[in-house]
């Protein structure tokens, strides 16, 4: 049965069910419940944004907090997660990964290959990712190529409700270690959501719209971006596919090679900056294996080269537009 | 009837020389054959140490898990991992313990609870936090063990894992194993509060020292830790004070240590000559009970190094496996 | 003219390792931290350097105590304070062990100090006691039990022992004859001493040094029986009460509380009170050796296994009266206060 939920709503039925199915799914985070140790109430945030709420109510010990310390509480759900657990750890900015990251990229994502294949280590990093609450430099990065860089670890960013949920728990049924991103900005964004269990598979990009003039591939909120400006430009005649990757790593480079193979026009939109990005990524695949079917250059569509700045009108004009990615795909014209 | 005073059994304590008598030949022979060019990348010599790994290591079961430092050949063979695939790894052949793609500062065997040397100082202590945790949700007893070095001991990680650990009540026991060097640096200039238990107690958990080139010292004292953390009494740091024989790597010409210091170490503060002085002095073991012992352990290493150096290299084939469970 | 050379030299034995055994884990022994260790000693130089002492003779050890020192005198110096008494290391071994406390204190004995200060617990005290000689000893406690010194403020002890050394105060008031217990094994092959207690513990080897099993405790000598003490002697102390100064001592014998004769709450560490099986106790009169009843165990001095004896082994124990000084700080510091020796300019040297 489908229903209307947000996209925080989404994440948190997600975690719910799984710990429900399986209790060595175990969640913690910083104020992932709140208020422990404090005079007030239990549960009190439920996380930074309340995406947690509800569930130290329903599953008692299998939440918790941690204190501010990335490095252990983070590397020490990696060392659960290899002693049988699947916990699943929240890093509530994206931005606060330079403190932990060597449990990340150094331990998590190197066990299996290190150790010969014996170690498994099943952890999902849950992480806010990406800029448009003024929350300025430190607190809004969209930091999804740095993760995909690194053999051994898996990377995620749903762009919709229902893919939030599916892809959550199938992050958490994944064996190996998965930064599942999550888009401060989409939190409040409703959507269709079965209320029973499902899953949608790593490396199966999401075709939004067929169009056959322009491929638009994007992620996260500039998937958002992209279908407004493809709406923008059938009103102009031009028809747009649009590709949501969904997930970085595994990527579904097919799935872009086939529209691409078709349209000959290819334009990436990545909140990210612009140097050594998901964008760069998908441009440089897209023109070494379909070359002979592209038709125009390949237009990337990002952030500047700049930290996020604070003031609105600043930022505004950091995080692509619709009109932004409508430019971009005229270009190609 | 022969008289045993210890409380370790004469078996037992065979066991003990024979496994310290194995950390010691196993490195010594590795020092040689590094120096010979055959093996690959860098080693860290755990000799001189092993009353350290053995004394805490007897106290220890197949579900306890350990994670090492980049020293970590000691603790490997302590835990119960087989020395033949240890030395395949060394040498980088497809039958170590890691298939060839650890090496030394790797290695690992998650089967033997042995969660890997660690290339990255202070990496282990907040795995051990989350080994610790799973046995806490486990609730079998079981325990989770980090060593680090004096060195890794300023790192952040480190000094989280003993604040997590306390706060969460963790059965886990971080052992600070000071040989007094941090590569060349002195533990007597990089520490600043100078005690390891007075970090301790700085952060909510007993803190004791111990000689660590006393076997017998560093099991009684390991004992009350582990079973007061098997018991849900929480966290405790060991400080193990000891010396290393060999430099922080192989290669390293120790210009930072006095003149004469390793001989006079070697000569006096070896644990395995006191341990062997005293279980004989005692007359529950023999001196002919140690050669025979001795002549085995040797028969081991030599048997591993021409195997592991007569052994197939990895192929290209195997560069790509085990990235992913699945992709 | 005084044969008293301008410089009293006084010595110092600050040890950083003293509690810090296992008694942290199974009792809830303190581990006083280094930076307290050093600060104790800053008082005991600021009170010292009061009474005009120019030079203090201090064991070296990398424990952390003297860097915390170095660090403290380097900062009061850069604001303006000189007034401290110059502080030298003797110069002798630093090996972390307690062959550190014998030589550097044999260095000062010879030295000519007139008094050492001594921070530790008990084990650092019975380390100086044994080679001082007749140098008298002021200790501070920071060890464990600390059945032997006596808690007193640092910094009185700092003015009691600068006055004493000085020659303020008469030697009669000043110092204390201690008794103390020579444990001798096969008519001294292997001997040894205690300041306060020498147990027999039916374990067989020394491991981890400290001792808590109470069950295993089968005889029990003190020099003094203060009930106002934890550790060994608190035993004694509960049983029959004898001070310092009282003539003898106490000798107990204990057994398995399974099948002893009385049972004894004892607090034997910081916090840990346990049973204790007593079967009898009589005076120990001094000079008289006794021959240890169980014929194997291991011997504990002042609390820590020492001495592994087997059947083969004749072990006796005997008390001496008189054998080691003390600095009586009480007393000093009464008469200070009776002679008002500290009101006025500041003190000089006064020849003996």
């Amino acid at each position: 049965m489908a229903r209307t939920i947000s996209f925080k709503e989404a994440i948190n039925e997600a975690l719910d069910q799984e710990m429900t199915r399986d209790k060595s799914v175990i969640v913690m985070g910083e104020d992932s419940i709140g208020g422990t140790g404090s005079p007030g109430e239990d549960d009190a945030w439920g996380g930074p944004m309340g995406v947690t709420k509800g569930l130290y109510g329903k599953h008692g010990n299998q939440i918790m907090d941690t204190p501010l310390s990335e490095s252990a509480y983070i590397g020490a759900a990696i060392g659960a997660a290899a002693c049988g657990m699947r916990p699943v750890a929240e890093l509530m900015f994206v931005d606060f990964m330079g403190v932990c990251f060597d449990q990340i990229y150094n331990q998590a994502a190197k066990f299996k290959y290190m150790f010969g294949g014996k170690a498994e280590t099943p952890v999902v990093i849950r992480t806010m990712v990406g800029a448009g609450i003024n929350a300025a430099a430190q607190h809004s990065q969209m930091l999804t190529a740095i993760f995909t860089h690194i053999p051994g670890l898996k990377v995620v960013c749903p762009s919709n409700p229902y893919d939030a949920k599916g892809l959550l728990i199938q992050s958490i049924r994944d064996n190996d270690p998965v930064i599942f991103c999550e888009h401060k900005s989409l939190y409040g964004v409703e959507g269709e959501v079965s209320e029973e269990s499902y899953v949608i598979p790593f490396a199966e990009a999401n075709v939004m719209r067929d169009g056959g003039d322009v491929t638009i591939v994007a992620y996260g909120m500039m998937v958002g971006k992209a279908m407004n400006a493809a709406e923008t430009l059938a009103k102009e005649g031009v028809e747009c596919d649009v590709i949501d990757l969904r997930t970085l790593s595994p990527i579904d480079m097919e799935t872009v090679l086939e529209s691409v193979e078709n349209t000959g026009r290819l334009v990436v939109v990545d909140e990210a900056n612009p140097r050594c990005s998901i964008a760069t990524d998908v441009s440089a695949h897209v023109a070494q294996q379909a070359f002979k079917s592209l038709k125009a250059q390949i237009e990337m569509v990002t952030a500047p080269h700049t930290p996020v700045p604070f003031a609105s009108t600043l930022e505004d004009i950091y995080i692509p537009s619709n009109d932004s990615v409508a430019k971009a795909v005229r270009k190609t014209l | 009837m022969s008289d045993n005073p210890f409380p370790l059994s004469r078996d037992e304590l065979l066991n003990i020389y024979q496994t310290m008598r194995t950390i010691r030949e196993f490195e010594e022979r590795v020092h040689v054959e590094f120096s010979r060019g055959d093996i690959p990348g860098f080693v860290h010599l755990y000799a001189g140490e092993e009353a350290s790994a053995t004394g805490i290591m007897a106290h220890l079961r197949e579900d306890d898990r350990i994670a090492s430092t980049h020293r970590g050949h000691g603790h490997c063979i302590a835990k119960g991992v087989e020395v033949k695939g240890m030395m395949a790894e060394i040498f980088g052949k497809k039958s170590g313990v890691c298939g060839g793609k650890g090496g030394s500062m790797h290695i690992a065997d998650l089967d033997k609870g042995m969660m890997g040397a660690n290339g990255i100082l202070g990496a282990g202590a907040p795995l051990v936090c989350g080994a610790a945790l799973a046995a806490k949700y486990r609730d079998k007893g079981d325990i989770a063990i980090s060593f680090v070095g004096d060195g890794a001991s300023n790192q952040g990680t480190f000094l989280e894992s003993l604040n997590l650990a306390s706060i969460w009540n963790l059965p886990a026991v971080f052992v600070v194993e000071n040989n007094g060097y941090a590569e060349s640096t002195s533990v007597d200039w990089a520490v600043a509060c100078d005690s390891y238990v007075d970090r301790a107690s700085g952060f909510g958990m007993p803190g004791v020292t111990v000689d660590g080139t006393d076997f017998f010292a560093v099991y009684e004292a390991a004992g009350e830790i582990i079973r007061r953390a098997r018991e849900g009494g929480g966290p405790s740091l060991l400080e193990c004070k000891m010396i290393r024989f060999f430099g922080h790597f192989e290669g390293d010409m120790q210009t930072y240590r006095a003149e004469g210091e390793v001989d006079e170490i070697r000569a006096k503060r070896d644990c395995i000559k006191s341990f062997s002085k005293t279980v004989t002095a005692a007359g529950v073991l023999s001196q002919e009970d140690l050669e025979a012992c001795d002549t085995d352990v040797l028969s081991l290493i030599e048997e591993a190094v021409s195997t592991a150096k007569a052994a197939e290299l990895p192929t290209e084939a195997d560069l790509l496996t085990d990235v992913y469970v699945n992709y | 003219m005084s044969k008293i050379s301008s410089t009293v030299t006084i010595g110092l034995v600050a040890n950083p390792f003293s509690a810090r055994d296992i008694r942290r884990v199974i009792s809830n022994a303190a581990s006083l931290q280094v930076s307290d260790r050093a600060n104790i000693v800053m008082r005991v130089l600021s009170a010292i350097s009061t009474c005009g002492v120019k030079r203090v003779l201090m064991m070296p050890e990398n424990g952390g105590i003297s860097s915390f020192l170095k660090r403290d005198l380097l900062r009061k110096q850069q604001l303006g304070d000189n007034c401290f008494t110059e502080l030298e290391m003797t110069k002798t071994p630093i090996n972390g062990t307690v062959e550190d406390t014998f030589a550097s204190t044999k260095a000062m004995v010879d030295s000519g100090v007139k008094t050492i200060v001594v921070l530790g617990g008990d084990g650092t005290h019975r380390a100086v006691a044994k080679v001082c000689g007749q140098v008298p000893i002021a200790g501070i406690s920071t060890g464990t039990n600390n059945a032997f010194p006596e808690y007193r403020e640092p910094t009185i002890t700092g003015l009691a022992v600068g006055l004493a050394a000085t020659g303020h105060i008469p030697e009669s008031v000043a110092f204390t004859l201690n008794k103390l217990l020579c444990v001798k094994i096969n008519d001294g092959e292997r001997s040894d001493i205690a300041l306060v207690d020498v147990v027999v513990s039916t374990e067989r080897y020394i491991g981890a040094r400290a001792l808590w099993r109470t069950e295993n405790l089968r005889e029990l000598f003190v020099t003094f029986a203060d009930p106002e003490v934890i550790g060994m002697s608190s035993i004694a102390g509960l049983l029959e009460p004898v001070s310092r100064n009282d003539f003898g001592g106490l000798h107990v014998l204990l057994d398995d509380p399974e099948v002893a004769k009385n049972l004894l709450q004892v607090p034997i560490a910081p916090g840990l009170i346990n049973t204790v099986g007593v079967q009898s106790w009589q005076q120990l009169k001094p000079g008289i050796p006794f021959t240890l009843r169980q014929s194997s165990g291991i011997i504990a001095l002042d609390g820590e296994r020492e001495l592994e004896f087997g059947p083969e082994d004749t072990v006796q124990v005997t008390l001496y009266e008189k054998a080691f000084r003390t600095v009586n700080i009480g007393a000093c510091m009464r008469h200070t206060g009776q002679h008002r020796l500290l009101v006025g300019a500041p003190l000089e040297l006064l020849a003996t």
